[in-house]
């Protein structure tokens, strides 16, 4: 049954993590996808705005709704069944599962209550050793739907890439309550045309005429290619096209892992430590920065706490650090040699350095991790207090690989000129690092307004991307003009008036309406 | 200072989760070294000197995981004790085999350490059994140990601390680890990983089919459920501190 609740203006579905917060007149609940469907032929009768919710751990205002009604998916959140096709195993499931539920299900495999989408599916699961959903977000709360809505991706997209290469199938709900089901292969493009069958009949659907960047991590604007799926039209969309109602995602064999922190006497020795490890015979699954401001960032938490990321302290001697996982076989101990020979050309060793195999021992790491954006955004919600409109300014710009030092030493050149304090960490395995800017007033994110800008030029001109994981919603919508142009921004537009024609969902995501 | 250290491998205990009768899935629950065993093993590689620490564990096979990861943290050398016939051991038949093996294995031993008690089972028996079959003190619940002119341990009852010197072939059982601890580095690893975890059955520690194992048992469990306590919470108005008080004293049935 739908239900529908009234919202307040401090409630949480009218804000996200960016810590930008809107407004709306209702909360619309849905248990299931009929429920959905209700809610958007309403809607789309009355021409009522409506912006789809997950678990609102985007960082963009993605979900945050400005005007009309919001739509929690939180009740759609069973694991269905599981499946085989010829590429392997898959899951079947509601679109506010989590990636932790879905690996918490895989781990203990607890299939017994799951349906079996191809026969004996889960039977056969059980039987086959142990599997996960590799795709990792960083935030583990985050909802798969909500994944799939942003082509979310995060630390293991170095060996698996984002969530796009796992989404087997999707039922999608537009705008006037047409369910499309389309697993990939159904529907192609025919060059950059799409048809689509919806309530009053068929709609062509023209893809936008740029070329979607897939050499670097890019989560910038639809994508748009030639002859392409028209599942990928919809992942990353940012519920501009239509609301995920299930999802079929693939999941792969887990293996152990050895978790590693190495730390370097400064920044540029931990570039010059990732340049020797990309050259060598090493495999890391995930290959992550942390920058000297990182790490004070994170020996100022532990000053007043000192369980804060149930590590040791950090060394003295660490200005700089990485953390890679490997895997636990045969290729460790050569890895290791090759980690030796590339840490010793930096100031670094396997003296200077953690590592654990348990699995406790890879979240404390990743912990350590998370925990510089997380106390950051601690810190922007104690602002907000006393400076209402202000929100996280997080760069999420990738650009290719050879490109990479070079980005780097423009965040702190040009984040310097401002006079910004900042630290940068994150994905130097995609050529991803992540900068957050620690503002203090408005002024600060004024600045921070314009140091984006001038930085997403040079991503843009460095072959990059000026939104690689975090996607555009309402925060980043400039950077889609700057990447595409204006007629870009039109050909969206456009687009998206073809499947929704009346603009009612997700209005102010990715482009104006 | 040759030191034994007696360890067990534990479901990760933040990883547990119960079903809807109370009882503990264990299924995909990784194994990790019971964290008050970790204290233990850190204590022992900071007090050992010259002498090695040898870390044993019973255990299945796959108890190995824990002995690495002591031999990461510094033991030295490392035994798994492992048998179908002493599957099911409780805490007593636990001990008659780690007594066993200190016999068999290292006589010559100055200190035995253990975590006071063990994540899964909680009953904190071994140590004070295995130190009466030996015949030696036990020290239990100890939160500090200092090595000078003779060894000392702090030991915390919760309601009574206590200074103790400990003679030497004595057992301490340890319930505190520092936050701050170091954690391996790799060349820790491939220290740990080059060392070779012996492997003991119950014909190398001289015991038979009833030593051990179910039948050298002396607990049997009849059944086991959820505790199932339930907490609430009652706001108070303060403003008149005599009348919460009032409040509190009739809630409390005072």
């Amino acid at each position: 049954m739908l239900r529908t609740r009234s919202l307040d203006t401090d409630s949480p579905y009218v804000a996200d993590e960016s810590k930008m917060s809107g407004h709306a007149d209702a909360l619309l609940i849905p248990d299931n996808e009929d429920d959905v469907i209700e809610a958007a032929r309403e809607s789309y009768r009355n021409g009522t705005p409506l912006t789809v919710s997950g678990m609102r751990t985007g960082m963009c205002g993605g979900c945050v709704p400005f005007g009309g009604k919001v739509l929690t998916t939180e009740k759609m959140n069973r694991v269905i069944g599981a499946g085989r096709d010829d590429r392997g195993f898959f899951i079947r499931l509601q679109p506010a599962v989590t990636v932790r539920e879905l690996n918490d299900v895989m781990r203990r495999k607890a299939y017994s209550n799951l349906q079996d989408v191809t026969e004996g599916a889960t039977a056969e699961l059980k039987a086959s050793g142990d599997y996960f959903y590799p795709v990792d977000p960083t935030e583990l709360n985050s909802s798969i739907g909500g994944n799939i809505s942003t082509n979310a991706s995060g630390p293991r997209t170095l060996k698996y890439g984002p969530t796009r290469n796992w989404v087997r199938r999707i039922r999608v709900v537009l705008s006037d309550g047409t369910a499309l089901d389309l697993a990939r292969g159904d529907v192609k493009a025919v060059e950059r045309t799409f048809r689509v069958h919806m309530g009053d009949g068929f709609h062509t659907v023209r893809l936008p005429s740029y070329d979607f960047n897939m050499d670097v991590k890019n989560s910038c604007g639809l994508m748009s290619r030639d002859g392409m799926d028209l599942v990928d039209l919809f992942i990353g969309s940012e519920g501009t096209l239509g609301i995920i109602t299930e999802a079929d995602v693939y999941v792969t064999e887990w293996h152990p892992l050895m978790s590693n922190i190495l730390f370097f006497p400064c920044d540029e020795d931990a570039y010059g430590f990732v340049r020797g490890i990309r050259a060598s015979s090493a495999t890391p699954e995930f290959l992550e920065f942390l920058d000297s401001g990182s790490l004070n960032l994170i020996r100022g938490v532990r000053s007043k706490d000192p369980l804060f990321t149930s590590m040791p302290d950090l060394p003295s001697y660490a200005k700089s650090a990485v953390l890679l996982d490997l895997p636990m076989d045969d290729t460790l101990r050569p890895s290791y040699e090759a980690i030796k020979m590339a840490a010793e050309a930096h100031g670094g060793s396997l003296d200077r350095c953690w590592c654990g195999h348990e699995l406790k021992d890879r979240e404390r790491f990743f912990g350590m991790r998370h925990s510089i954006p997380q106390t950051v955004f601690e810190y922007v919600a104690g602002l907000k207090r006393t400076v209402p409109k202000i929100h996280k300014m997080a760069t999420d710009m990738a650009v290719p690989l050879d490109r990479s030092d070079e980005m780097a030493g423009l965040y702190k050149s040009a984040l310097d000129s401002y006079g910004l304090e900042h630290v940068i960490f994150g994905h130097i395995g995609n050529g991803h690092l992540h900068v957050e800017i620690i503002l203090k007033d408005m002024g600060d994110l004024e600045k921070a307004h314009a140091a984006y800008r001038e930085l997403a030029k040079k991503a843009i001109s460095l072959g990059g991307s000026p939104s690689a994981e975090h996607g555009i919603g309402k925060i980043k919508k400039e950077y889609v003009a700057l990447l595409y142009g204006q007629k870009g921004v039109d050909e969206i537009r456009e687009l998206k008036r073809s499947l929704d024609p009346k603009m009612i969902l997700a209005p102010g995501n990715m482009v104006d309406p | 200072m040759k030191i034994v250290v007696a360890v067990k491998q534990v479901p990760d205990v933040s990883s547990v989760q119960t079903d809807d009768s109370g009882n503990i899935v264990r299924e995909g629950i990784p194994s990790v070294l019971n964290p008050y065993c970790e204290y233990a093993v850190y204590m022992a590689c900071r007090l050992k000197g010259d002498g090695p620490v040898t870390a044993v564990t019973m255990g299945p096979p796959q108890a190995r995981g824990a002995l690495l990861r002591c031999l990461e943290l510094g033991a030295d050398e490392a035994y798994l004790i492992s048998d179908k016939a002493f599957a099911g051991s409780d805490a007593f038949a636990t001990s008659k085999v780690l007594s066993a093996f200190v016999r068999t294995h290292i006589p010559g031993y100055d200190l035995i350490l253990c975590g006071k008690q063990a994540s899964d089972g909680d009953t904190a028996e071994v140590p004070a059994e295995l130190a009466c079959m030996l015949g030696v003190q036990q020290f239990c619940y100890v939160d500090e140990i200092v090595a000078g002119d003779d060894l000392r341990v702090l030991q915390n009852y919760r309601d009574e601390k206590r200074i103790c010197v400990v003679p030497l072939r004595s057992v301490i059982s340890v319930s505190k680890g520092e936050c701050n601890r170091r954690l391996p580095s790799i060349n820790d690893y491939l220290r740990a990983a080059d060392v070779e975890i012996k492997t003991l059955d119950k014909a190398a520690l001289g015991l038979d089919e009833q030593s051990a194992g179910v039948k050298g048992s002396k607990t049997r469990i009849i059944s086991s459920r959820s505790s199932g306590v339930e907490r609430s919470c009652v706001t108070i108005d303060g403003t008149n501190p005599s009348d919460a008080a009032d409040v509190i004293i009739k809630e409390a049935g005072m």
